[in-house]
């Protein structure tokens, strides 16, 4: 296997080294630009096929058994799209992100990921799903024992990668969330948005069809959102479909992607090149 | 296999990045092993203590001064085909004098005037004491021996195994045995239990880590290969431990026992050590290999 990250360097110039930011969104953005078009055989087949799609789903948690966190959701996010998930806290958003993962499963109503009913998944199947999800959470989910090169690596283990293709992979998606000094420090020896970023960079150093961020940019500077946002733009316009669930008023307003609003449970709107629309 | 290479080497990282945890179950691991032998070896040298006790026992028949000597050879042939009996030994009646002049005082031989009131007999050892009486029994029920003993009249008077003696002796040696046993099996169910807790706390500190590892996608088995050999590894080198020090007291130790005590036996194979060493091993890796599992079932279920 070849190394796709630095192959693309050539094609795809740095289109926003322009933009006079400073240095760490600078060095961001530079390197998200060097993410390289897909192959052409890694571009999902069912383009504009829905890939995820919530048939009335509900979730009641065993804790509030009369207050749903999900009430009655259906909606289709297509191959390709790139979506923002908006709420307040405690509108579901976490709730929506975790059944996509099937870390839990819905109360009710069907949820399909790629054509497979995840309510009926059987339970050896549920690492292949994850493997083809990146996910980004809130809380990182970092493995504390392990250095910053091997939580990133890790994700390539499980899909059984040899140590060449790690050992070149790594480093450059480390690089390009600008992380590329911190390789064998621990996730306790960075700061948050350190340890967000590695929790990006190892989302998406298998590079999957489907991509799931919940709160990418919570912790980060405006600078460095920024060019996280730059990197999941990046991302999708390789065909990933991406899915952001944010509290980022302007970055919702600035990038008018489809908007998806969630209050308590309840899906409220859902409109292409939509804004933020809650008031703070 | 490259899985296996990469199991390998997460649990020898496992050992520098959990080191306490890991030093605990080595210790834990170690420590009850060597309970468990220490107690291994106690029970062996007490059953030899016990085995020396019963192979003291044996039958004494007397035969009749007037006995035919081919009615002799051919009840010794019969007392040798009992399938209970080890040796038989024939004592002349001069034999017997003998012996009794080599452990009695001489002057009441000197008072006999040449007579020899002794009966020529037949030791019978047998390869099980304890079934002294059912041999006694069969042998009192010949017809051969009814003919030639010492005492026709009365043909189980003729045959001496010291009866309530034997069968005292048997009861309290079963009862040593059975507590005996009793303790190493519950010496045995503690150190489990030990091994066993020390194997969950370990596995219950690096539950988040095992739920991180499902919510990247790694498949059951790849997350427990780790653990799994990380735990072997830990029963492996608490049994290697074990195994020096139990070795250590062997070659040192009782010799120097033996020579304080020599009424005791403290004579144990070479074999019966490995034995010894085999089931410690076994045991101490089937323990951390199915407690390792157990405790890890739970937190794979995300």
């Amino acid at each position: 296997m070849t190394n796709d990250f630095s192959q693309g360097a050539g094609v795809r110039p740095g289109r926003h080294s322009a933009h006079g930011r400073n240095d760490a969104a600078q060095s961001a953005s530079q390197l998200s630009a060097s993410l390289p078009a897909l192959d052409v055989d890694d571009i999902p087949q069912n383009i504009g096929m829905p890939v995820i799609t919530f048939d009335h789903v509900s979730k009641f948690y065993p804790a509030q058994p009369n207050k749903a966190a999900l009430n009655d959701i259906s909606l289709q996010i297509y191959a390709g799209e790139f979506v923002f998930l908006v709420g307040h806290s405690g509108s579901g958003k976490t709730t929506f992100i975790r059944m996509l993962i099937r870390e839990i499963q819905p109360s009710s109503g069907h949820l399909y990921v790629a054509d497979e009913d995840l309510s009926t998944m059987r339970n050896w199947r549920v690492p292949y799903l994850r493997r083809n999800i990146g996910c980004v959470f809130q809380d990182f989910k970092l493995l504390p024992n392990k250095t910053v090169f091997e939580n990133v690596a890790f994700a390539l283990e499980v899909i059984g990668k040899s140590r060449h293709v790690i050992r070149t992979q790594v480093p450059e998606v480390l690089r390009l969330v600008g992380l590329q000094d911190k390789l064998n420090k621990r996730p306790d020896q960075l700061s948050g948005g350190e340890q967000q970023r590695v929790s990006i960079a190892r989302a998406i150093v298998n590079r999957p069809p489907l991509l799931i961020c919940d709160e990418p940019t919570g912790n980060l500077d405006p600078q460095t959102s920024r060019g996280i946002m730059d990197l999941l733009e990046r991302i999708n316009r390789t065909g990933t479909t991406v899915v952001v669930a944010t509290h980022d008023r302007e970055m919702v307003d600035n990038m008018r992607r489809r908007v998806i609003a969630l209050d308590r449970g309840s899906l409220t709107r859902d409109q292409d090149r939509g804004v933020y629309g809650f008031d703070v | 296999m490259s899985s296996f290479i990469y199991f390998l080497r997460e649990s020898l990282r496992g050992f520098t990045r959990n080191l306490s945890t890991t030093l605990g179950s080595i210790v834990t691991i170690f420590l009850s092993l060597l309970i468990i032998g220490i107690f291994l070896i106690g029970g062996i040298i007490v059953d030899n203590v016990m085995s020396g006790v019963e192979n003291e026992v044996s039958i004494t028949a007397f035969i009749s001064d007037d006995a035919a000597e081919e009615d002799v050879a051919s009840l010794q042939s019969y007392l040798e085909s009992i399938p209970d009996v080890k040796t038989v030994t024939f004592v002349t009646k001069e034999q017997a004098l003998e012996n009794f002049r080599s452990t009695s005082n001489s002057d009441i031989i000197d008072t006999l005037d040449g007579q020899n009131p002794l009966p020529a007999s037949f030791e019978i050892e047998l390869s099980d004491p304890q079934l002294v009486t059912d041999v006694a029994n069969n042998i009192a029920g010949n017809e051969l021996f009814k003919k030639i003993c010492d005492d026709p009249e009365n043909p189980p008077e003729s045959l001496k195994y010291g009866q309530q003696t034997v069968e005292r002796l048997f009861t309290l040696v079963n009862y040593i045995r059975y507590i005996g046993i009793a303790l190493i099996a519950l010496l045995i169910f503690i150190a489990l239990v030990f091994i066993n807790n020390t194997i969950r706390l370990a596995i219950l500190a690096r539950r988040k880590e095992i739920a991180i590892m499902r919510l990247v996608g790694a498949s059951n088995n790849f997350i427990r290969g780790p653990f799994l050999m990380e735990g072997a590894l830990h029963a492996l080198i608490g049994a290697a431990l074990a195994i020096g020090v139990l070795e250590a007291l062997h070659m040192f130790v009782l010799p120097v026992l033996q020579q304080q005590l020599l009424f005791l036996n403290f004579n144990i194979g070479a074999a019966t050590f490995v034995y010894i060493y085999l089931i410690l091993t076994g045991s101490g890796l089937v323990i951390g290999l199915i407690g390792s599992a157990l405790a890890m079932r739970r937190y794979l279920k995300v």
